[in-house]
């Protein structure tokens, strides 16, 4: 329980531009992240949050340091080995909820069953029913993405992003395309997957007031980490 | 990905834009459907060409000249000097004569002919007799006809016994002939009255020419040799030394061979266009699968982030457009059959259905999906995830 289920240490990202012109996106950056945290990324544009959450995500290789996801060493993996860990290991939930059009709630969740296979047609419409309701949608499990409102689409994409059990769940400015209201509907989901269901979840936003509802907060700039401190929890005041 | 999880994708992929799908099918449809007609219709005109053929005379070859005329001596001798000769009748032919019986009249082709000539083309007869020895050395004004003819101007009356008018002329009818059919480029084998050739010379020609005689061998061995004797023999007898040509012999097999080798070159006529439309078909998926794979750049770029491996994209997109291209495949065996079926219905030839020719076309349609579908499946698996994401 000790084990951080992230372990970074000393990351590099170089972006080769030219022959002469190389981005140095990350400035050696170490992290450790304890199962069941609530980690805030925050950062100005251009900071090297995205870069990294990248890396975390395995979309992206490091130039050189070490990255070990639950256990598993990021840094020597193949195409296919990438893409069974951000099937397995990592949930995605997205600005723009990526959210595949023309196609059903419910076959959108169970969508990474079937590249993970092995299961039933039933199997995989009863887990994404499971997990449907867990994110309160219940009954909507045949409504297209377009008969959805942005805070239902998010809620989608995070049954989504959960029904593999992940070990961490990687949230780019998950709120950023919602209003208010529905960014105050994901955030309590987050909550609770975080409080109830110990799910490590790890999220990118510049809104302070979303960053209130993590545990600890990590500021980048200049591809460095400037800050990593906890959140002192103020008592829910919004209604 | 397993399999069917791989093909449910791709189906439900295919079913969001069912109009495009389609219309991308409609060139494999053409190109299948016009390989199976064209399949069929090589079959059945081969089979047809065969039948027609084998019933104008097995070891059968036919005499013709340029300018010198042909005697009844010439025939007469052929018979006598060449013992691997079966049979040899003199012909005659007029293609159009009217034929009257009381008020009704047609139009047939007219054969002026020895009793060999039946013999030759095996053509037995439904009632009556052939002709008499006497009847074939006095000219005498008889007819056999062919059962078209009797079906026009007789109907359900009995011809044998009856009188009919030849080109003004009466002939008694003393045999009806058994059914044919048609030639291979619609000629109706039954629509002929055949009488002596002498009778035709001086009742309806009014002269003495001899048009060609058939000849036939007792064995196909005998075919080659019998036509350069007879060529010599034909020399000779007319004193002709400098065109050896002066005398066409053509044999039933150079027919045969004549009748495949147009089918032939008709079948691969039609081999081409097909393949030109299954050819124009696949450039179609491919330009559909680009344009698709482009414009759900970003739909690709979420299979990869939440588990699709290179390879599961690649499938994806090689199953979607040889699901195309197989169900293009199956709807145009289907239509292609039935247009098939009804071109043979039309002009009346044999019906042929081959597994092997559905097989073999539907398995080209899917070929052609995997090799056009290849190069966009490779353009999509390609994409790299975090840049397929950002595409807006």
């Amino acid at each position: 329980m000790n084990i951080p289920i992230i372990n970074i240490e000393n990351l590099q990202k170089i972006y080769k531009i030219s022959q002469e012109v190389s981005v140095h996106a990350l400035k050696g950056v170490t992290l450790k992240v304890k199962r069941g945290e609530f980690v805030a990324i925050m950062g100005a544009s251009g900071s090297g949050k995205s870069t990294f959450m990248n890396i975390l995500g395995f979309l992206d290789t490091p130039t050189s340091g070490k990255y070990i996801l639950d256990g598993i060493d990021g840094t020597s993996l193949n195409d296919n080995q990438k893409a069974e860990i951000r099937n397995r290991k990592i949930g995605f939930v997205f600005q723009g909820f990526n959210l595949l059009s023309r196609t059903p709630a419910i076959e959108n969740v169970e969508m990474p069953l079937f590249y993970r296979g092995g299961f039933t047609h039933e199997e995989m419409k009863n887990r994404a029913r499971k997990l449907l309701a867990m994110v309160g949608l219940s009954g909507r499990e045949m409504h297209h993405p377009n008969e959805l409102s942005g805070g239902e689409q998010q809620r989608v994409a995070i049954a989504r992003a959960l029904i593999n059990d992940p070990a961490i769940l990687l949230a780019d400015e998950p709120t950023g395309n919602l209003d208010t209201k529905n960014t105050y509907e994901i955030m309590n989901v987050f909550t609770t997957l975080n409080k109830e269901y110990n799910i490590t979840i790890i999220m990118v936003t510049h809104e302070p007031d979303v960053a209130a509802y993590a545990d600890r907060k990590v500021v980048f700039k200049d591809g460095m980490i400037i800050d990593d401190s906890p959140i002192r929890k103020l008592k829910k005041s919004r209604k | 990905m397993d399999f069917t999880n791989l093909l449910i994708t791709a189906l439900r992929s295919l079913s969001k834009n069912k109009a495009r799908s389609i219309l991308t099918s409609i060139g494999i449809i053409i190109g299948v459907s016009s390989v199976i007609v064209m399949i069929g219709i090589g079959r059945s005109a081969q089979i047809t060409v065969e039948e027609r053929v084998g019933t104008y005379g097995k070891n059968a070859m036919e005499i013709a000249s340029f300018h010198t005329l042909l005697t009844e001596a010439d025939a007469e001798n052929i018979k006598k000097k060449f013992p691997q000769v079966q049979y040899a009748s003199i012909i005659i032919t007029k293609s159009n004569v009217q034929v009257n019986y009381k008020d009704r009249s047609t139009i047939s082709g007219m054969y002026g002919v020895e009793n060999d000539y039946f013999k030759m083309k095996l053509w037995p007869l439904t009632s009556g007799r052939y002709f008499t020895d006497i009847e074939m050395s006095t000219h005498e004004k008889v007819v056999v006809i062919g059962a078209t003819v009797m079906r026009d101007v007789f109907i359900y009356e009995e011809p044998v016994g009856n009188i009919v008018i030849i080109n003004n002329v009466p002939f008694k009818v003393i045999g009806v002939l058994s059914e044919l059919g048609e030639s291979f480029g619609g000629k109706d084998f039954d629509n002929v009255v055949v009488i002596p050739y002498g009778a035709a010379q001086r009742k309806i020609i009014g002269n003495n020419k001899i048009d060609r005689i058939y000849v036939s061998v007792y064995s196909d061995k005998q075919m080659d040799e019998t036509v350069e004797q007879i060529k010599e023999y034909l020399n000779r007898a007319h004193m002709i030394t400098s065109d050896s040509n002066e005398f066409r012999i053509t044999t039933s097999k150079q027919k045969l061979e004549m009748a495949e080798y147009i089918s032939k070159t008709l079948s691969m006529l039609l081999a081409g266009i097909a393949s030109i439309s299954l050819f124009v078909g696949g450039v179609g998926i491919m330009n559909i699968m680009l344009v698709s794979v482009s414009e759900r750049t970003r739909e690709i770029g979420i299979r990869m982030a939440i588990g699709a491996k290179r390879r599961d994209i690649l499938s994806q997109f090689l199953i979607e457009s040889v699901t195309l291209s197989g169900l293009g495949g199956i709807v145009g065996i289907i239509l292609g059959l039935v247009i098939y079926y009804l071109i043979t219905y039309i002009v009346d030839w044999p019906y042929i259905f081959s597994v092997t020719s559905i097989l073999v076309s539907f398995l080209f349609a899917c070929a052609v999906g995997i090799f056009f579908g290849y190069y966009p499946a490779k353009k999509a698996a390609d994409l790299k995830p975090i840049e397929a994401l950002r595409y807006e």
